[in-house]
């Protein structure tokens, strides 16, 4: 608070409080990556690729960080809460692409509720009530944190530091088992060295996509951009580190678990049974699994809930635009929350959830989040040539090229090696097309917005 | 005396600040700092009602829709008398508002309040949350309370 504000009412000065420093965004980044993944798929993981499944962590990070990268680049040159939409609308000044990209997004971040709302019925839900169905756990689980964020979230970056601070807690817990066995000497290092049969490359790809599901969420950093201090100076540090931290741990954790656990028992049922508790419970440390069961729960509603709201969002901000029906805008008149879009996202969620497993769910969140990820760092490249009247990080170049052909590398390769997946896509892209339609016909009256519009 | 209106962009709040002028007077009042409080991690940061018409993506902002908040407040009071400043603050509503009341040791704190006891009690209203923090007297200003059932806006 400065003396600035006491100006003449002729000339009322804003004054712009900008509450999150260095350290709040870094544990921000690191919390919405850290909950993500690794608590849930290191089972699916093991059965997908082997014991050597930390190798596809390598591969899933480094492109995750590549796109990072661009990101930092973008957020400190736009720091606008809009994210992938306005870098690729600002590149590209495509109506399509940017819906593309938009729905993309949006698409991703439901699929991820839904993995993550799954896995939060899994094993760890298992440990404290038995026997109910995973798909009854979920749905429920979706519908109370929809409720939260109906009812809105006003908790400072304080409360998500709490959060990141207890994930870590379970990942130290993690570090702490797999030393205890080195130093025991009980260490299996035959395990974390086997590949499942097949192309030594091919099978290392195949859990690629799934390591980049553990590194997802990064991007939301975008919508805290406004209210970070020094931008420029901060984001990419903090981004970068954050990232990079998260991707050095679910290495060496990755590692451990091959290390610890047998690999029967990882990747039992086809996977979806097998979790880091299953670390625990194979590790010398008696820590009790349901303090450990606790931890993951938090860390996965913590992620899931951040997802939740994103998709809210990305409809709000959707229909504020004009491209899906206004009615997505529609707040709650006390509590200020887009309460049909919370509705339409969740209800898409659930349904998804009925009908997919974890593997499947993952791989579609990843798919189309591939999709923004390459857009990004392409948008990065285009948009050299506009400058902005700030200073702004500068990634390398080489980095953002690297970053367009990893991330188009892999999209071509999981589309291949699992084309199920693209069925599922589609019908889930179907659903935006009609949205966009049913929009066009009850919205003559608002012609969509001409090129020549949006060249500034 | 410093005082703060809050605003989160509804005509309720508008109504507080008109309430305010109606009454107060002005020689007491040395300024007057207008607050908007933006969530970040909310899946709409700041809504303001005024604003209905179609966005284009750059114009999207939740900040921009804040500070918009903020002046339709600040030209409500602009021929008053009392200094008028305009502020934007992220976090937690209730809290920040309570935070930039001490910060500048404000005299009081202008709020409205739209919602019933049931959804209070269940959701938590700001304006409450003001109520048991805030260092100094508080106006909660109601302006869509109607005497017979509590209103729904």
């Amino acid at each position: 608070m400065t003396d600035q504000a006491q100006t003449t009412p002729a000339e009322p000065t804003e004054e712009l409080e900008r509450s999150i420093t260095g350290r709040l965004l870094f544990f921000y980044v690191l919390g919405d990556v850290l909950g993500s993944g690794i608590y849930a798929l290191i089972g699916v993981m093991a059965f997908t690729v082997g014991g050597a499944f930390w190798l596809s962590f390598v591969v899933g990070v480094t492109i995750a960080l590549l796109t990072g990268f661009a990101y930092a680049e973008l957020i400190t040159k736009y720091p606008q809460a809009a994210g992938a939409a306005l870098y690729t609308h600002k590149a590209f000044k495509s109506r399509p692409l940017t819906f593309l990209v938009t729905f993309s997004l949006l698409a991703a971040t439901i699929a991820a509720a839904g993995t993550l709302a799954r896995v939060f019925g899994g094993t760890y839900f298992n440990e404290f009530v038995d026997g109910v169905p995973v798909a009854l756990v979920a749905v429920v689980f979706i519908v109370v944190l929809s409720l939260i964020n109906f009812r809105g979230i006003t908790e400072s970056v304080w409360a998500n530091m709490i959060m990141t601070l207890v994930e870590t807690t379970g990942l130290l817990i993690i570090l702490v088992v797999g030393g205890t066995v080195f130093a025991q000497g009980d260490a299996d290092f035959s395990t974390p060295f086997e590949l499942n049969d097949g192309n030594p490359t091919l099978v290392v790809l195949s859990g690629v996509a799934l390591a980049f599901f553990a590194m997802t969420g990064f991007e939301n950093a975008a919508n805290i951009a406004e209210e970070v201090k020094e931008p420029s100076k901060v984001f990419p540090k903090a981004l970068l580190g954050g990232m990079a931290l998260a991707g050095i741990l679910y290495m060496v954790i990755a590692f451990i678990a091959a290390m610890v656990a047998p690999l029967a028992d990882l990747t039992a049922g086809d996977g979806e049974e097998g979790s880091l508790l299953t670390v625990v419970q194979a590790g010398p440390l008696a820590i009790p699994e349901l303090v450990f069961s606790a931890i993951a729960l938090v860390a996965v509603t913590n992620t899931t809930l951040v997802s939740l709201v994103a998709q809210s969002r990305i409809m709000y901000g959707m229909a504020k635009q004009g491209i899906v029906p206004k009615v997505f805008a529609k707040t709650h008149p006390g509590r200020r929350t887009p309460w049909v879009a919370i509705i339409f996202t969740s209800a898409l969620v659930c349904i998804l959830l009925l009908v997919a497993d974890v593997d499947r769910l993952a791989t579609v969140t990843v798919l189309f989040l591939i999709v923004v990820y390459g857009m990004v760092c392409l948008a990065a490249l285009k948009l050299r040539s506009s400058r902005v009247d700030h200073d702004h990080y500068r990634a390398p170049t080489a980095l953002l090229v690297l970053g367009v052909v990893a991330n188009l590398g892999i999209l071509v390769y999981t589309m291949v090696d699992d084309p199920g997946s693209l069925v599922w896509c589609g019908g889930i892209v179907a659903i935006g097309v009609a949205l966009y339609f049913v929009n066009n016909a009850f919205m003559k009256d608002a012609p969509p917005i001409d090129d020549a519009d949006l060249v500034t | 005396m410093h005082v703060i209106i809050a605003t989160d962009g509804s005509k309720q709040s508008l109504q507080a600040a008109r309430y305010l002028k109606s009454f107060a007077d002005p020689d007491t009042i040395t300024s007057i700092g207008v607050l908007a409080v933006t969530s970040p991690l909310a899946a709409v940061p700041f809504a303001s009602e005024g604003d209905t018409g179609r966005k284009d993506i750059e114009e999207l902002s939740f900040r921009a829709a804040a500070e918009a908040a903020t002046a339709q407040i600040a030209e409500v009071l602009a021929d008053w008398g009392p200094k008028v400043t305009q502020q934007v603050r992220s976090g937690s509503p209730a809290t920040e508002i309570v935070k930039a009341a001490k910060a500048k040791e404000a005299g009081l704190i202008v709020v409205a309040s739209q919602s019933g006891r049931a959804s209070a009690v269940l959701m938590g209203s700001v304006a409450h949350r003001v109520l048991n923090h805030a260092t100094c007297p508080v106006l909660v200003v109601r302006p869509g309370a109607k005497v017979k059932k509590p209103a729904k806006r």
